[in-house]
Formats: C-alpha cells, sequence, structure tokens
C-alpha cells in the first residue's frame, strides 16, 4: 500500500492500533511493532489532530474531509501525511 | 505555517502521568491468568501443580478476561501486568494477551522462561509486551533445580532465555535470595546483569501461602534468611545500599511519631491499582487475601469494585493496642515489611504485629546506620 494520499481514497484507522481517551487525551497506542519509533512510544493527537482524526472514520475521501475542514485549519492532509507513513490508518478496502 | 499534530513521547515523559497523579486514579492492575505453575518452587506464595483440574476449571476464560480487561482501560487503566503462576501454561495464552492487548493496554509479562519457544518469540515480535521480567532462581543446575524442584527445569529456563534475549523484546532479569540459592546470590545478580540493558533487582522477602498451606508455609519459612543476612545483601549491593541510604532520612524517623490514625491502611493500597485474581476475585493489592477484600467480578464489575468497594476497604480502622503501640508508632515502619495484607498471612489477623518483620526493620535500620 502506497503511503501517499489518493485524494479520492476513504482511510479508516487500522486495526494495528488502538484509539483511547484518558484524562481527556487522545491516545494512540500501536499493537503491533513497526508503527512507534522507539519500543516505549505512545503518541497523542494535539487538538486539531484529534478533530480531524475523528474525521477520518472510514466513510469519507480525504477530499471530503479537507473540504469540511478547510475553512477551520491550514493543512489537515499534514496530519493524514502522518498517520499514513506511521500506518495508522490504511485504505479502506 | 506548520503544525505538529501527532505528538510521538516515550513512555517516561508521558504528560499523563502528571495528570494522574492528582488524585486517586486507576493507572495499572495486575492479571493473575493462573495460579498454576510447571515449576514446584520451594518458597511461591501461589503456585499450583500445572495438572490441577479443579483449579484450572475456576481460571477465568479468555472472553471473561477480556471484557475485565475493557472495563480496566474504560475506567482509565494504562498498564497491564500478566502474571501468575505461569501465564504461559494456558493454551490459550495469545487470546488472553491480545484480548487485553487490542484495548490498548501496555502489556508486561512475568514469566520462569521455561515454556518459551519459537512460537511464543514470533508473536511478542509482533505483537511487543512492553517488558517480560524472568526470576533467575540459580545460575547452576544444581541450585536452579534446587528451587524449581523440577527436573530439567534449568535448561529449558536457559533455551527459553536466549530465545527472549535474541528477539529483541525487552527483557528484565531478577532474583529471589532464599537458602537454597544464597551461596549463588552474587553469581545470579552477574548473570542477570550481564544479560540484561534494564536494572537488576533481588528480593529477600518471602511471603508465605495465599491458600494457607501450613506443609508449604513451614517450607517457606525454612528457606527464609536471617535479619542479618537480608540487611548484609543490601549492604552489599551498591545500587540497593545506595538507594536506601539517600532515603535513609525518610525512612528512619529521628523519633517515635505519635499517631492517633486508627487506620489499618497507610501506604498507597486502592490509589492507583489492584490486583485480579485466576478466578475473578479483585483485590486491592497482591497480598492482601482476607477474605473481607476480595470483590467477585463474575457477579460485578470492576467499576463498581473500583468506585464503591475498595473505597469501603480503605475505610477499615483497628483498635487492636499491640498494633497501635508498636507499628502505629514505630520509627522504622517505613523499612518494614509490616502491613495488614502481610500480617493476615504471617497470623492470621489483620493487625498483629509480626516479630519476624520487626527484626528484619531493626537490622536494616542498623545496616543504614552503620553505612
Amino acid at each position: 500500500m502506497s503511503d501517499k494520499i489518493d485524494l479520492g481514497k476513504v482511510y479508516a484507522p487500522s486495526e494495528d492500533i488502538v484509539v483511547r481517551e484518558i484524562e481527556g487525551e487522545v491516545v494512540i497506542v500501536p499493537l503491533v511493532s513497526g508503527i512507534g519509533d522507539m519500543e516505549d512510544e505512545l503518541f497523542t493527537l494535539n487538538e486539531t489532530g484529534r478533530d480531524i482524526w475523528n474525521k477520518i472514520d472510514g466513510s469519507r475521501t480525504v477530499a471530503a474531509v479537507v473540504r469540511e475542514l478547510a475553512e477551520e485549519y491550514d493543512a489537515p492532509a499534514g496530519l493524514l501525511e502522518e498517520l499514513l507513513v506511521r500506518k495508522m490508518v490504511v485504505e479502506k478496502e | 505555517m506548520s503544525r505538529q499534530f501527532v505528538v510521538r513521547r516515550p513512555l517516561p515523559e508521558f504528560t499523563l502521568w502528571e495528570k494522574m497523579a492528582s488524585g486517586r486514579a486507576v493507572f495499572s492492575f495486575d492479571f493473575e491468568m493462573t495460579a498454576r505453575c510447571n515449576l514446584d518452587c520451594r518458597h511461591c506464595y501461589i503456585n499450583l501443580p500445572a495438572g490441577d483440574r479443579a483449579a484450572k476449571k475456576r481460571e477465568l476464560g479468555a472472553d471473561e478476561i477480556g471484557r475485565l480487561g475493557g472495563e480496566a482501560a474504560a475506567l482509565g487503566a494504562v498498564w497491564c501486568l500478566i502474571t501468575g503462576g505461569e501465564p504461559l501454561l494456558r493454551k490459550d495464552f495469545f487470546d488472553v494477551y491480545r484480548a487485553l492487548h487490542r484495548r490498548g493496554l501496555l502489556l508486561s509479562l512475568f514469566t520462569n522462561a521455561t515454556l518459551v519457544d519459537e512460537e511464543h518469540v514470533r508473536f511478542f515480535k509482533k505483537y511487543p509486551p512492553r517488558d517480560i521480567e524472568v526470576t533467575v532462581y540459580g545460575v547452576t543446575k544444581e541450585t536452579y533445580e534446587r528451587v524449581t524442584r523440577t527436573p530439567g527445569s534449568f535448561d529449558a529456563f536457559l533455551k527459553g532465555l536466549d530465545r527472549l534475549l535474541a528477539s529483541g523484546v525487552n527483557v528484565r532479569l531478577k532474583a529471589m535470595a532464599l537458602r537454597s540459592n544464597m551461596h549463588e546470590i552474587a553469581a545470579i545478580g552477574d548473570f542477570c546483569r550481564a544479560r540484561t540493558k534494564d536494572y537488576y533487582r533481588f528480593d529477600p522477602h518471602l511471603h508465605l501461602r495465599f491458600d494457607r498451606d501450613e506443609a508449604r508455609n513451614s517450607g517457606i519459612l525454612a528457606e527464609r534468611l536471617s535479619p542479618e543476612e537480608v540487611a548484609r545483601l543490601e549492604r552489599l549491593d551498591p545500587e540497593r545500599f545506595g538507594a536506601l541510604t539517600a532515603a535513609c532520612d525518610e525512612l528512619i524517623a529521628p523519633e517515635a511519631p505519635a499517631s492517633d490514625c486508627r487506620h489499618l491502611f497507610r501506604c498507597g493500597v486502592g490509589q492507583r491499582s489492584f490486583v485480579i485474581g485466576p478466578e475473578g476475585l479483585l483485590r486491592p493489592c497482591l497480598s492482601l487475601h482476607h477474605p473481607d477484600f476480595l470483590y467477585d467480578l463474575r457477579k460485578g464489575s470492576v467499576a463498581d469494585a473500583w468506585t464503591r468497594f475498595v473505597p469501603e476497604v480503605l475505610k477499615r480502622e483497628t483498635n487492636r493496642r499491640e498494633y497501635l503501640e508498636k507499628c502505629g508508632t514505630c520509627p522504622v515502619v517505613n523499612l518494614c515489611l509490616w502491613c495488614p495484607a502481610h500480617a493476615y498471612l504471617e497470623t492470621g489477623e489483620l493487625d498483629l504485629p509480626v516479630e519476624a518483620f520487626c527484626r528484619i526493620a531493626h537490622a536494616r535500620a542498623e545496616g543504614l546506620k552503620c553505612g
């Protein structure tokens, strides 16, 4: 699978991660090796990332996500690229 | 303007810990997958025979474990220690592990390593635990198997450990110091330090059996080191003794503290963690086996246990004069193993002083003063 974003495609959270909300923080826990750079690393999303993440739910194309967020944020595609490279989102079959 | 949407942090730097430090909140829990073990260690407080059918029948299933793990995660638990008995003895170990892992829990595993095969290694490489802790009972076949009373266990241990170390999984090694391996304890320390990048620790404090089995308890008592030997071992370990010396002012009060506190539980029990036993009984701490303090998760929920049951446990008070006048005002209580849970295991009462612990605490204090 390509790490490049296709604006026409629909992405969904990978089954190889678990997203949890703990004490108000969105925490992404990798389940398999190769997602974190270090063996004991976790990921959190900042507020903007959290808003974008909530839209990557397997129902919208990237273009639709971008459209929805474009008025509020500068570059939502930046998050998608980062998530895709880390295999936290995968292409919807 | 470029923004960092995803914040990556190594675990120790995670800001979540600071948030969780204020107030009572679940941080972690221990899950005893089974009380059964393939070894028969002389000092063990829990082990039942590997083939104990009745014990096996009472154990939680993978589905139940997954449900309880989910309930704990929903309360905010970040960490789960999978322990036993020997967890790898369960035929459904992979299912159980995955059931907890899928909840987004960071997992640690305690194992004796003797059952680790290539399939386990492939699994751990794919689904890495945060760490695996292995106890080293001896560095020769004679000593190791004197402790485990299981022929062939030393070779199995070496093979399993080598597999884990070669896999790159984070392995931590530790030891129990007992009469049967005391002569090898320095060599065990060297063995562990040479094989793990993490810290090494040993424990000279042997707990009595949770099931109060008298014959097994007398075997454990025979394995306990004397107070002087415990203090001497601590003095000989630079890391441990350094830490104790650094904390000396907190560990030894200048004079007997005056206290009218009648609360039984004065430690951090019930504030951050809990333990779930093989049969689904939740208890506030590992050693607390008094029947008043067990909550049956098969009939309730982790949330009910944590929010209603445990706070009730923590309210328990005592009026027993022996405890209030001795342990309640003891200046070296912070060096002592005494707690209601251990007192119950030793005496059958939650609030009786334990003479053996008292002697160890004072020997440790004496050692620290001399140091």
